[in-house]
């Protein structure tokens, strides 16, 4: 047994479970219905901001596979890869795969539009306005569509290439490149 | 599973799970009865803008009015009120009777 491939690093790690975590914690205190939540739920809203914000500046500075650039693939080649998957036939990627790496630019996009249409509709200005509040909602519901999405991807790729993903974003590391994966 | 089937039900149980709905908080309820006895929200409105208050919103919710406002502070507030009476609705009330 080769020697694994560190792919993920410490900050990326940490922000991916800090973002589970306060996307978990907006999800249940929405659901509680007790006055204490709706401040626990804008701050979890907030902390979710946060690791955004600092997911897209890691997207542009930090290691490898943590750039934007190294993960994020032209329609071209993620639809070819799309047509692999179906064809049963995609190779392994080492960092995100073409889809994989969509996914991730669509849920740093549904979060931050949550995020950001939540804190309006606690301005102010748009306090109590019926849009403001029902765009945060169907924004909130198509996150966690998303989320579900993701999850699903996960568990189907690490079946498919025998490696565990999840395990893989907990130790960063993943089993070392076999022949015909791409870097 | 053969691997067809396999990615077909993996693509199902992701587009499936059910989206948790972002509902309104129900912070409390009112045993409101029918709605034929329910006094017009306009007139609630009336009422609060006498106190100074922006309204901004009112739903039902959990057979209560919820209001959206600022107060005569200036300050955000969501409160409840009983659709019958229009007396104000402590957060927590569980079938508050007005």
């Amino acid at each position: 047994m080769s020697a694994e491939a560190r792919v993920w690093d410490p900050l990326l790690r940490i922000a991916h479970w800090t973002l589970v975590a306060s996307i978990l914690a907006t999800w249940i205190t929405a659901e509680l219905k007790l006055d204490a939540a709706k401040r626990a739920h804008e701050w979890a809203g907030y902390t979710a901001l946060a690791v955004i914000a600092l997911r897209l500046a890691w997207g542009r500075i930090g290691p490898r596979y943590a750039r934007f650039s190294q993960f994020v693939r032209s329609p071209a080649q993620t639809l070819s890869y799309a047509r692999a998957v179906i064809a049963f036939a995609e190779p392994r990627y080492l960092g995100h795969n073409p889809l994989g790496g969509w996914m991730v630019m669509a849920l740093l996009s549904m979060v931050a539009a949550a995020g950001l249409s939540g804190w309006l509709s606690v301005t102010d200005r748009f306090w109590g306005v019926a849009w403001v509040q029902e765009l945060h909602e169907a924004l909130a519901n198509a996150l966690f569509l998303l989320v579900g999405l993701h999850t699903a991807g996960v568990v189907f790729t690490s079946l498919r290439h025998r490696e565990n993903l999840v395990r893989a974003m907990l130790t960063g590391r993943k089993p070392a490149p076999r022949p015909g994966d791409i870097d | 599973m053969k691997p067809r089937t396999l990615l077909v039900a993996l693509a199902l149980s992701g587009a499936l799970l059910p989206p948790a709905a972002a509902r309104a908080t129900g912070l409390a309820t009112c045993d409101s009865g029918s709605r034929e006895g329910w006094q017009a929200q306009e007139k609630l409105t009336a009422l609060l803008k006498e106190k100074g208050w922006q309204v901004r919103r009112i739903k039902e919710d959990g057979g209560c009015y919820e209001v959206y406002a600022l107060n005569d502070k200036g300050e955000r507030v969501e409160a409840y009120f009983h659709p019958r009476t229009l007396a104000p609705v402590p957060t927590g009330a569980k079938d508050h009777k007005g």
